[in-house]
């Protein structure tokens, strides 16, 4: 099966059916897609703003990487889920915009990222992690989820 | 005092936003009248739209009168905020933002990206408040460390929200949505100020409680409340089920909205 016959699939699928269907149904999972944007992003940005020295400074960053994984984890599952049924009610609209593909390039750079690289580097001992490492993995971490959302976003524009 | 400025910021924006887009085109008929109008300015008293008239006109007697007098469909609540929006609509500032091909989808994007600093760290505030995350965090480090960036989000969210407010002003301003929003803005605003000039000012007995005391937490809850429905009549706005072009509409959504049909849309 290619690419784009799954695609196909999808869009011709019940649940992309009545999404597309209803007149409410997916501005509704839109606005809870937001709202897990921004979620999401404060989660992030409360450790990658440690990581840069620009927010919370007195605490370990392991700590506070610790403190808002449920958030991050949590917010993360329910983009997901709203996303895969957004993506289901327009699948073949996805699959020719350039912005789909970007935000899903960047998504999975920064989940792998988020859990790999940058998990690594939170919950190792502070004072072997040099701080200018810290930094860049911050900054990578932003952009990457930077991508994610605006790339999201222009996905809504023709 | 931050909280202060906060709820001054959407009024200041709104006028901002008038004395930018306002085009000095009156019709030149008009120019002559300038002077006589500016002594004779006709302006009913106790409205909000009319003290804002007020304020407008001392720089701009003739352009607003003319629109006073031009504009003659709305006779119903708000015509001179109406009217005032109608006049931005036709800016050429607005048309250019409005036809653009990136300018309104990129400033859009910076809406969107300032959302994820400005609701996503003040929802992480309100958490702590909660004592449902960073709970070995003291709150005053969390507010002191945080907020100034949820100010900037703020900043950034109030200026780009106010370009895109400006590229289509008329229906965003007849837009329930819309509405709802800029009240929901200013309740919001009200509890900003009551958290940090009540309960706030006495962090220091109650910083490293796990779970902090009872109005820290009831002003969490509501500023939660709040920012999410915030964002989620922000996100309706893009949709027209109700606009104004659209009738028939029940009485009340266009008595909500300002809007007055005209007889063939009965």
């Amino acid at each position: 099966m290619s690419l784009l016959s799954f695609f196909q699939w999808c869009e011709q699928s019940g649940i992309g059916e009545a999404i597309r269907r209803s007149a409410w149904l997916f501005p509704l999972i839109e606005a809870i897609h937001l709202l897990g944007l921004g979620l999401i992003g404060g989660a992030v940005l409360v450790v990658d703003l440690r990581l840069l020295g620009l927010g919370l400074r007195r605490q370990s960053v392991a700590q506070l990487a610790r403190d808002a994984q449920p958030w991050l984890i949590g917010s993360l599952v329910l983009m997901i889920i709203t996303g895969s049924l957004l993506f289901l009610s327009e699948a073949i609209k996805c699959y020719y915009h350039p912005a789909f593909w970007l935000k899903m390039t960047s998504l999975f750079l920064a989940i792998v990222f988020t859990f790999t690289v940058q998990r690594k580097v939170t919950m190792a001992d502070q004072t072997r992690v040099r701080p200018l490492w810290g930094k860049v993995v911050a900054l990578v971490s932003v952009l990457l989820w930077s991508g994610v959302g605006i790339g999201g976003r222009w996905i809504g524009f023709s | 005092m931050s909280g202060r400025l906060i709820t001054l910021l959407p009024a200041l924006v709104l006028v901002l936003c008038y004395l930018m887009t306002a085009p000095d085109q009156a019709p030149a008929y008009m120019a002559q009248w300038t002077s006589e109008v500016r002594r004779n300015v006709p302006v009913p008293p106790s409205q909000f739209a009319s003290a804002l008239a007020r304020f407008v006109i001392f720089r701009r007697a003739a352009p607003f009168r003319a629109t006073l007098l031009e504009g003659n469909s709305n006779q119903g609540t708000g015509s001179a905020l109406l009217n005032f929006f109608r006049r931005m609509a036709d800016s050429s500032w607005s048309v250019g933002l409005h036809e653009s091909r990136y300018a309104y989808d990129l400033i859009e994007s910076i809406h969107v990206w300032a959302l994820c600093l400005f609701f996503g760290l003040a929802v992480m505030f309100d958490l702590r408040l909660l004592g449902w995350t960073m709970r070995s965090v003291p709150v005053s480090e969390v507010a002191r460390r945080l907020l100034p960036w949820t100010a900037v989000g703020f900043v950034v969210m109030v200026i780009s929200g106010a370009l895109l407010f400006s590229a289509i002003p008329l229906r965003s301003f007849q837009n329930i949505f819309f509405r709802t929003k800029m009240i929901l803005l200013m309740v919001a605003g009200i509890n900003v100020l009551i958290f940090h000039s009540g309960v706030y000012r006495r962090v220091i007995s109650w910083d490293l409680d796990l779970t902090p005391p009872r109005a820290a937490r009831v002003a969490g809850a509501l500023s939660l409340v709040l920012w999410v429905a915030i964002v989620l009549s922000g996100r309706m706005i893009a949709y027209n089920w109700f606009d104004c072009d659209r009738q028939p509409q029940p009485a009340i959504i266009n008595f909500l909205t300002s809007c007055v049909p005209t007889e063939a849309e009965h």
